[in-house]
C-alpha cells in the first residue's frame, strides 16, 4: 500500500486537490456526478488535452517547447479527412498516414531548431501559423464531416459499455510514455539533456538527435489528439487544435515537470491531466464561459511555475520559503538555456 | 539551446573580427521595400497611387509601436506574446469609452498608457520576480487579457468613435505639412526609444542584461527593476497602438490585435531588423523600416490577390528567415 501512494511531495499535493476538486464539484455544481458511468464519460471531453501533454511533457523535459502542437493536431486531422473524402482510402489507413504526417511535421520542428539553430520557441512559433495557414488552406470552405460510426467509436465508444476507449488509450499511453522516461537510454538521455545540455554533449550524447526524436514525438501526440478530436465531435475544422496549446502547457508545468527541463514524471503529467479536465468541464457545467475558464487556466500556469520556482528542490519548510521570497539572488539565466 | 555544439564546432570563427553589418540591415530592408513597391507597382499600376502609400505609410505605425516594444523586451532576451492582447483590450476599452463618454483625447492618452503599463507590470512581475520564462509568463497573460477584452466587450463591438478621435487617427496635426498625425507620433515614440536605448544610462543596462544578465548583476544593475521597467514600457507602448488603431480604423472587436497576430507581425518586425533574438543588441531603425517593409508587403499581397490565409504564414516565414540569416552572420550567435 506504501508504494501505491505517491512518493513525491508535489503529486501528493496533485492527489489531494484532485480528490477535493472532484468532491467539490460533485457535491456543489449540480448536474456534474451523472452516475458512475456517465462521470467516466466526462473524461472524453478533455483526454486530447491530455494526449498532447503527454507528447509536450518529452519535449518541456529536454528544455525546449513546443508551441505548434495545435496547428499539428488541426493539419492532421484535415489530412485525414481529405485522405477518406477525396481519396477514398480506408479510414483506419488514412489514420496512419495523418499521425504519420503529424510526425513528420514535428520531425521538421526538429529539423529547423537543430539543423538552422533557431531556438524552439521561435522556431515552433513561426511553424504553428505555417502549419495553420496550410491546413486552412487545405480545409477549404466547407471542411469535411461524417467519417462513420466505426470511426466514431475512438472518440465516443466504451468498452464493455462504460470505459471509455479514449480512457484505456490514455491509460496505455501514460505508462508507455512512463517507462520511456525511467527505464530506457533514451529517456534518461532526455533527462540530462534537460537538466544540463553542455554535460550531456561532452558525455557524448547526440544532444540534437535526441531532440529532432522528441519533436517528432511531440507531433505525432499532437496528430493523434487531432484526430481523437475529429472522431469526437465527426467533423474536423482547421483551427480545432487551437485550444489545445495553453491547457496542455499548463497540465505538463502543473504535473510538476520544470519549464526549464530534467525534472519531472510522467505520474504527475496524468494527475494534472485529470485536475485539470475536472476543473474546466466541471466550470462548464456549472455555466462559466469558455473565455473564463481559458483565463483562470491561464492563471493556474503562472502559478504553478511560480510556486516550482519558489520551492524548487530546496523542500517545503517554512524558512525556505521566506529565505526565497526575501532573497536577492541574482536570476540565473531569465530564459531557458539557449 | 546551441551553444556546446557551436562552440566545439566552429571554434575558428570567433577570432574574425565582426564585420560591420549593422548600418547594412537598414539599407538591405530599404532596398527591398523599393524593390516590392517597384515590382508590384508595375504589375498593379493603383498600387503607386498616393493613397495607396498613404495607406502603407498609416498601417505601418501601429505595427512600428509594437514592434518598439517588443524590440526593447527581446533586447533583454525575452519575448512579450501579450502584446496584441494588451493592443487588443486598449483599442476595446478606449474606443467604447470614447463613444460612451466625451472624454477629450489628451485625457484618454495618459489614462491608456497607465492601463497598459499596469499589464506589463504584470508581465514584468512574473518574468523578474516569480522567475518564470517570458514565453510561457506572456502566453499566460495574452490568454489572461484575451479574456478581459471579451469579457469587457460584452457581445459589443466598437463601430465609430468620437471626432476627436478620429481627427487623431486620420488628420494632420501640423497644418501645412501633410504628415498625418499617427506618423508624427511614430516618429517622435521611435526617437524617444533610441534615444533611451543608445544614449541613456537606462538603455545600456538592457543592453547589458540582454548580454549577459549575471555580468549584469554583478556591475551593480538592478536586473529586477530594469526588467520591470522595460515590459511596463512594452505594455504601454502597446495600449497606445492600440489606441492608434481604433482612432484611426474607428473600429475594434473583441479579437482585434489578437486575431491578426500582431504578436507575431512585431516579433517578425524587430527580427527583420536587425535585433539578435539571443537579447543584447538591438536596432530601433531597422525596427521602424521592418514595420514599413511588412506593412508594404502584406498590402503587395492583397494587390496579388493571395487568400489571406497565407500572411501569418508568410511572416512566419519571414521570421525564420531572419533568424537564420542572423545567426550566419554573426559569428557568436
Amino acid at each position: 500500500m506504501k508504494y501505491l501512494f505517491p512518493r513525491q511531495p508535489w503529486d501528493r499535493a496533485l492527489v489531494a486537490i484532485l480528490v477535493a476538486l472532484f468532491s467539490g464539484f460533485c457535491i456543489f455544481t449540480p448536474g456534474f456526478y451523472d452516475g458512475f458511468h456517465g462521470t467516466l464519460a466526462i473524461t472524453e471531453e478533455f483526454l486530447p488535452f491530455g494526449f498532447v501533454a503527454l507528447g509536450l511533457s518529452v519535449v518541456i523535459l529536454t528544455g525546449g517547447i513546443d508551441l505548434s502542437v495545435g496547428s499539428i493536431s488541426g493539419l492532421a486531422a484535415v489530412i485525414m479527412a481529405i485522405l477518406i473524402k477525396s481519396y477514398g482510402l480506408n479510414t483506419w489507413l488514412a489514420v496512419l498516414l495523418a499521425i504519420g504526417a503529424g510526425g513528420g511535421l514535428g520531425w521538421l520542428n526538429g529539423q529547423i531548431i537543430t539543423r538552422l539553430r533557431v531556438e524552439p520557441l521561435i522556431a515552433t512559433l513561426s511553424t504553428n501559423f505555417i502549419y495553420s495557414s496550410i491546413a486552412i488552406a487545405l480545409a477549404g470552405a466547407s471542411p469535411p464531416y461524417g467519417f462513420g460510426p466505426a470511426f466514431g467509436e475512438l472518440g465516443t465508444g466504451a468498452l464493455a459499455g462504460w470505459v471509455p476507449v479514449q480512457l484505456v488509450i490514455f491509460i496505455v499511453l501514460a505508462i508507455g510514455f512512463s517507462g520511456l522516461i525511467t527505464r530506457t537510454g533514451y529517456g534518461r538521455r532526455l533527462v540530462m539533456i534537460g537538466y544540463n545540455r553542455d554535460a550531456a554533449h561532452y558525455a557524448g550524447v547526440s544532444v540534437a538527435s535526441v531532440e529532432r526524436r522528441a519533436y517528432c514525438i511531440s507531433g505525432i501526440m499532437a496528430a493523434f489528439a487531432g484526430i481523437v478530436l475529429a472522431s469526437y465531435y465527426d467533423a474536423v475544422r482547421a483551427d480545432m487544435g487551437d485550444i489545445l496549446l495553453l491547457t496542455s502547457i499548463t497540465m505538463v508545468v502543473l504535473g510538476g515537470i520544470s519549464i526549464f527541463g530534467g525534472e519531472g514524471g510522467i505520474l504527475g503529467v496524468t494527475l494534472a491531466v485529470m485536475i485539470l479536465g475536472v476543473l474546466r468541464q466541471g466550470m462548464l457545467i456549472a455555466g462559466f464561459s469558455d473565455m473564463v475558464t481559458t483565463m483562470l487556466i491561464g492563471a493556474i500556469l503562472l502559478s504553478s511555475i511560480a510556486i516550482k520556482n519558489l520551492f524548487s528542490s530546496r523542500g517545503f519548510d517554512l524558512g525556505s520559503i521566506i529565505r526565497r521570497l526575501s532573497s536577492l539572488r541574482p536570476p540565473e539565466r531569465m530564459a531557458p538555456r539557449s | 539551446m546551441n551553444s556546446a555544439a557551436t562552440a566545439t564546432s566552429e571554434p575558428g570563427h570567433r577570432a574574425k573580427p565582426r564585420p560591420r553589418r549593422r548600418e547594412l540591415r537598414e539599407v538591405t530592408l530599404l532596398v527591398a521595400t523599393f524593390v516590392v513597391v517597384l515590382g508590384v507597382g508595375a504589375l498593379r499600376p493603383s498600387f503607386m497611387s498616393f493613397s495607396n502609400i498613404e495607406f502603407m505609410v498609416l498601417s505601418s505605425v501601429v505595427l512600428g509601436l509594437v514592434g518598439i516594444s517588443q524590440t526593447f523586451v527581446i533586447i533583454t532576451r525575452g519575448i512579450d506574446l501579450s502584446v496584441s492582447a494588451v493592443l487588443g483590450l486598449s483599442a476595446m476599452v478606449f474606443g467604447l469609452l470614447s463613444t460612451t463618454s466625451s472624454m477629450p483625447l489628451w485625457q484618454v492618452l495618459p489614462l491608456c498608457m497607465a492601463m497598459g503599463a499596469v499589464l506589463g507590470c504584470l508581465n514584468g512581475f512574473l518574468v523578474a520576480w516569480l522567475k518564470i520564462p517570458p514565453i510561457i509568463a506572456t502566453l499566460g497573460t495574452y490568454s489572461l487579457y484575451g479574456g478581459l477584452t471579451f469579457i469587457y466587450s460584452n457581445g459589443l463591438q466598437v463601430d465609430q468613435v468620437s471626432p476627436d478621435f478620429a481627427a487623431f487617427g486620420n488628420g494632420n496635426l501640423i497644418p501645412f505639412l501633410p504628415v498625418p498625425t499617427p506618423v508624427l507620433a511614430l516618429i517622435a515614440v521611435a526617437t524617444a526609444a533610441w534615444f533611451v536605448l543608445n544614449h541613456m544610462k537606462f538603455g545600456r543596462n538592457i543592453l547589458a542584461i540582454g548580454n549577459n544578465a549575471a555580468a549584469a548583476y554583478n556591475a551593480g544593475i538592478s536586473v529586477r527593476r530594469t526588467l520591470l521597467a522595460v515590459y511596463t514600457i512594452s505594455g504601454a507602448l502597446a495600449a497606445f497602438a492600440g489606441l492608434v488603431f481604433v482612432a484611426y480604423t474607428g473600429s475594434a472587436t473583441a479579437t482585434t490585435g489578437t486575431g491578426d497576430h500582431v504578436e507575431l507581425q512585431s516579433i517578425a518586425i524587430a527580427l527583420i531588423g536587425g535585433t539578435a533574438i539571443a537579447g543584447g543588441r538591438g536596432n530601433l531603425a531597422g525596427t521602424v523600416i521592418g514595420s514599413v517593409f511588412l506593412s508594404v508587403v502584406i498590402t503587395a499581397l492583397v494587390f496579388l490577390q493571395v487568400p489571406a490565409i497565407w500572411y501569418s504564414a508568410g511572416e512566419g516565414l519571414m521570421i525564420l528567415a531572419a533568424v537564420t540569416l542572423g545567426a550566419r552572420r554573426s559569428s557568436n550567435p
